[in-house]
């Protein structure tokens, strides 16, 4: 029996506006899901990490452990995280350190409560010397998306054709969105010209962009002897996770293209994986906007540096809603990803881990794919721009 | 209500772009450093510190930016970047400022990508009446446009002077400009104010005099528009220019005050300035003074009580170094002459000043000007044939040519000083930009009869005679000198509304 921490259960809300609901009722509906879908009990958990970016600021709710402990009415150790694969990464870690047997990992933002400066707030979290200059998160993928055209040297049609494929994403991720009941804009397909129509002088538009969204996930992570102890049929291995840090002054970096914490944490989850990235058949990758879809593939190994652009327009013509990378074909955001699922800060990364275990395990309705025998799946997360970047890779388990 | 402490703080950094070198493997930062990422250990405690405000930058790449946060909304659509220093590889982050940029055109980044710019210093973003007011100089110009790249290289002053006089001096106006009739008056950006146009002004002023900025001992601003009711802006300039000697904790030895007498607030300390250079002189110490008038200068909007003003005024700052040593023109003397003449005001609290209408030519402007003038004439047995220049205040085109004339002097003696056509009046900048504009083309050994008047009232005639060292120093800023101020092909024009929004500013 291996060491590797379990899912044994998920649950999420829809991500969108809930302007009725409280964080606490969000937060709830997802962790009860979660108890429910892994069938255990409150009294079972050996500890709860939460994750959340902003409350202190959007809701002014400093302790949720506290409403946790109110909601469950369990006094068990309690953390929080800021990004739900953080939290992840603690639960697993004392999981492998034999700390505790099942631990809750949950997730929950309430941005929409403070549109009036939400904006404010995500910049100043990011990266806070470019907000004293003037910066807003929009500008820096802006810039970096500058830097991809210039230092590639990409020019004249070609510069139609790499904000044809940018389209293409948003167009994907909308495709899968709509599929998804869970997801901000289920229902709503977006063309390719539609996202380039939106995108007025010169610059991104709205459907590059995800949107600002309100949510909450939670996972159960286990031990594997623990798993087989309450009987469960089905579940996710975490193989493998990667996680790594960069400057918080997108300026001070070593390069202004793509992020090399993404790059470490990726070697470092495949490393501890044992896989090979031709066998990760799924990927969910951080699009906070397309040029972030773009870059996360060149980052994580799915194509060369200054080629994803191309190899996405060869999907295009392909009419088929997967990437054919020199790794072989491979989804990537199936559940829409940030730009359609939604981007409720530190409620995203469980989406993404939802996702994963829907799909893995023949869960996912309209937007199923094949899942082989033996596949792999992967999330990738940042907190900030590229400030921090986690990676970890799920193998199907069976009793 | 935002937190002082922090945007105490980031101004500190900010506004100088304080950085670090190590002495060992000469990394630059940008932000202080205790120690060094590549050298580790052994740089701890030996990093220098340093500063990025003269230095030169080149736009890698930039946005536009339309939807900006809360504070930046105000300046919104702007251009927004990442500038690489010459020096080093350090890149920072900057938006770009002095720049109008309609909404619905077009963004086409390669315009500006790749351009040699300038740091400017600026107020940071909007703030509310009861806050401090952010200030930063992550903003940019372009340098092949208006606001050229000068080097900043200090040399150790040479010669003691004689008399102690005026030992380099800069005047600051905008990029922008309202034009109505033969009338053009210089209007700030939205992102400027009296305090950023004295910190400009003082930074060309030591580029010109080449002195380094911890010679100076004492700093006198002058100006009836600074924003805040209390708090000096001479401290804000002190700050950001490093002046006087370090004491650490960011703390200088140096005394800074804000004087007032409207337009007459900054003439009224040359004199000071005068007096405390010669006293330390016979102790054999050298001894500078830096002193600014700068004015964002006020007028209500037309129509209302006290518009009739805003078809004059402009907005600049002038600032002069006073030492005695390598002085470029000698202060000879000076006489000055008060009456309690309410002939301008502003009540505290009041936003816009009022002035008396038809007596603010005869019993106030020409009563004081004219007798101080002719008082120091006599005291030093000249008249007006044996005076080059004379430079009055100047609240309007006609005032100063009648005054001179009254004096007996040639309209040729005056008009040279004459640049309330082209920048409004100044303020408290008026007669020191005039002066300026004079020593621009004025030869050694020629005299000047600089006479000031603030409302209130007031007037400072001082005599001065120019030295042989003015070729060189006015050689260092030829590219930004008043003449290139006055008129050049980067000026931008405005209508009226932008003039007023501009000047309220954020």
């Amino acid at each position: 029996m291996s060491n590797k921490p379990l899912i044994i259960g998920y649950g999420r809300t829809p991500f969108g506006e809930h302007y009725e609901k409280d964080p606490e009722e969000l937060i709830e509906q997802a962790g009860l899901k979660a108890l429910e879908k892994a069938g255990i009990e409150r009294k079972d958990l050996d500890a709860v990490i939460v994750s959340n970016h902003f409350l202190q600021l959007t809701n002014k709710i400093g302790l949720e452990e506290g409403f946790i402990s109110e909601i469950l009415d369990v006094h068990i150790p309690m953390e929080t995280a800021r990004s739900f694969s953080s939290a992840i990464n603690h639960a697993c870690n004392a999981i492998e350190a034999g700390r505790y047997d099942i631990v809750l990992v949950g997730g929950v933002e309430k941005m929409t409560d403070r549109l009036d400066k939400i904006g404010d707030d995500i910049m100043m979290l990011a990266d806070s010397w470019s907000y004293y200059a003037g910066g807003t998160m929009e500008a820096h993928h802006e810039l970096m998306l500058r830097e991809y055209i210039k230092t590639y040297g990409i020019n004249g049609e070609n510069v139609e054709k790499l904000m044809r494929a940018l389209a293409y994403i948003s167009h994907k991720n909308h495709e899968f969105g709509s599929r998804n009941p869970y997801a901000q804009f289920y229902r709503s397909k977006v063309d390719i010209e539609t996202v380039i129509k939106a995108r007025r002088g010169g610059i991104l538009g709205l459907y590059d962009y995800a949107p600002i969204s309100d949510g909450a996930a939670a996972i159960i992570i286990a031990k594997e002897e623990k798993a087989r102890e309450i009987g469960l049929e089905k579940g996710l291995t975490i193989v493998g996770r990667g996680c790594a840090t960069d400057h918080l002054s997108y300026t001070t970096r070593e390069t202004l293209i793509g992020f090399k914490s993404t790059k470490i944490a990726m070697e470092k989850a495949l490393k501890e994986a044992k896989v090979n990235i031709e066998d990760i058949k799924l990927m969910e990758l951080y699009d906070q906007s397309t040029v972030m879809e773009l870059i996360a593939l060149e980052d994580v190994g799915l194509s060369k540096p200054g080629n994803a652009w191309k190899m996405i327009m060869n999907s295009i013509e392909e009419k088929k809603y997967t990437y054919r990378t020199m790794n072989g074909e491979v989804y990537v955001n199936t559940n829409g990803g940030l730009k359609a699922d939604g981007n409720p800060y530190g409620a995203t990364g469980g989406a993404q881990v939802c996702e994963v275990c829907m799909q893995m395990m023949g869960e996912a309705g309209d937007r199923q794919i094949p899942i082989y025998e033996n596949a792999y799946a992967l999330t990738m997360e940042h907190e900030g721009f590229g400030t921090k970047t986690y990676v970890c890779i799920f193998r199907r388990w069976m009793k | 209500m935002s937190s002082e402490p922090i945007e105490r703080r980031v101004s500190y950094i900010s506004d100088r772009l304080r950085g670090s070198i190590c002495p060992i493997c000469g990394k630059r930062y940008f932000k202080p450093r205790y120690y060094c990422t590549k050298c580790g250990r052994k740089s701890i405690g030996k990093m220098m510190e340093t500063s990025y405000i003269y230095s030169e930058g080149i736009l890698e790449v930039c946005t536009i930016i339309n939807e900006a946060t809360n504070r930046f909304k105000p300046l919104q659509p702007y251009i927004y970047g990442i500038v690489t220093l010459k020096e080093g590889d350090i890149k920072v982050p900057a938006r770009l400022t002095d720049h109008i940029l309609n909404s619905g055109d077009e963004f086409k980044p390669e315009i500006y990508e790749g351009r040699k710019v300038v740091f400017r210093f600026r107020r940071r973003y909007a703030s509310e009446p009861q806050e401090i007011i952010p200030t930063t100089s992550l903003t940019f110009t372009f340098a092949d446009e208006y606001y050229p790249y000068i080097p900043y290289e200090t040399k150790e002053p040479k010669e003691i002077s004689e008399k102690p006089g005026i030992v380099g001096y800069a005047i600051y106006t905008s990029r922008f400009r309202i034009r109505e009739g033969d009338m053009e008056r210089s209007v700030p950006f939205i992102d400027e104010d009296s305090i950023t146009a004295a910190v400009e002004a003082g930074k060309l002023a030591l580029i010109q005099s080449a002195l380094h900025g911890e010679k100076i001992k004492k700093i006198y601003v002058g100006t009836e528009s600074n924003p805040y009711s209390v708090k000096p802006i001479a401290s804000k300039v002190a700050q950001v220019l490093d002046l006087g000697e370090d004491l650490g904790d960011g703390v200088k030895g140096i005394d800074a005050i804000d004087t007032e007498f409207a337009c007459k607030a900054a003439t009224s300390m040359f004199k000071d300035a005068i007096a405390l250079s010669k006293y330390m002189a016979e102790k054999g110490e050298e001894y500078f003074t830096m002193v600014i008038g700068t004015d964002n200068s006020q007028a209500a909007p037309r129509g209302q009580p006290g518009g009739e003003l805003d078809y004059f005024v402009g907005y600049g700052a002038a600032a002069y170094i006073i030492g005695n040593m390598d002085v470029i023109a000698e202060i000879e003397g000076w006489y000055s002459s008060t009456s309690d003449t309410p002939d301008f005001w502003r009540r505290d609290g009041q936003r816009y000043p009022l002035h008396g209408g038809r007596f603010t030519g005869e019993p106030a402007y020409f009563k004081h000007i004219i007798k101080a003038a002719k008082k120091l004439m006599d005291k030093m047995n000249l008249t007006a044939k044996d005076i080059n220049y004379f430079v009055p205040h100047q609240p309007n085109a006609k005032f100063p040519i009648r005054a001179a004339r009254r004096l007996g002097f040639k309209d040729e003696q005056c008009l040279p000083s004459l640049k309330v056509t082209k920048f409004g009046n100044l303020y408290s900048g008026s007669s020191p930009a005039g002066l300026a504009a004079v020593l621009e083309i004025a030869k050694p050994y020629e005299k000047i009869l600089l006479t000031s008047f603030g409302s209130g009232a007031g007037s400072d005639a001082y005599l001065i005679t120019v030295t042989p060292k003015i070729l060189e120093k006015r050689k260092r800023l030829e590219k930004f000198n008043i003449e290139w101020q006055s008129s050049n092909p980067y000026l931008i024009y405005v209508d009226y509304n932008t003039y007023r929004r501009f000047k309220e500013g954020i």
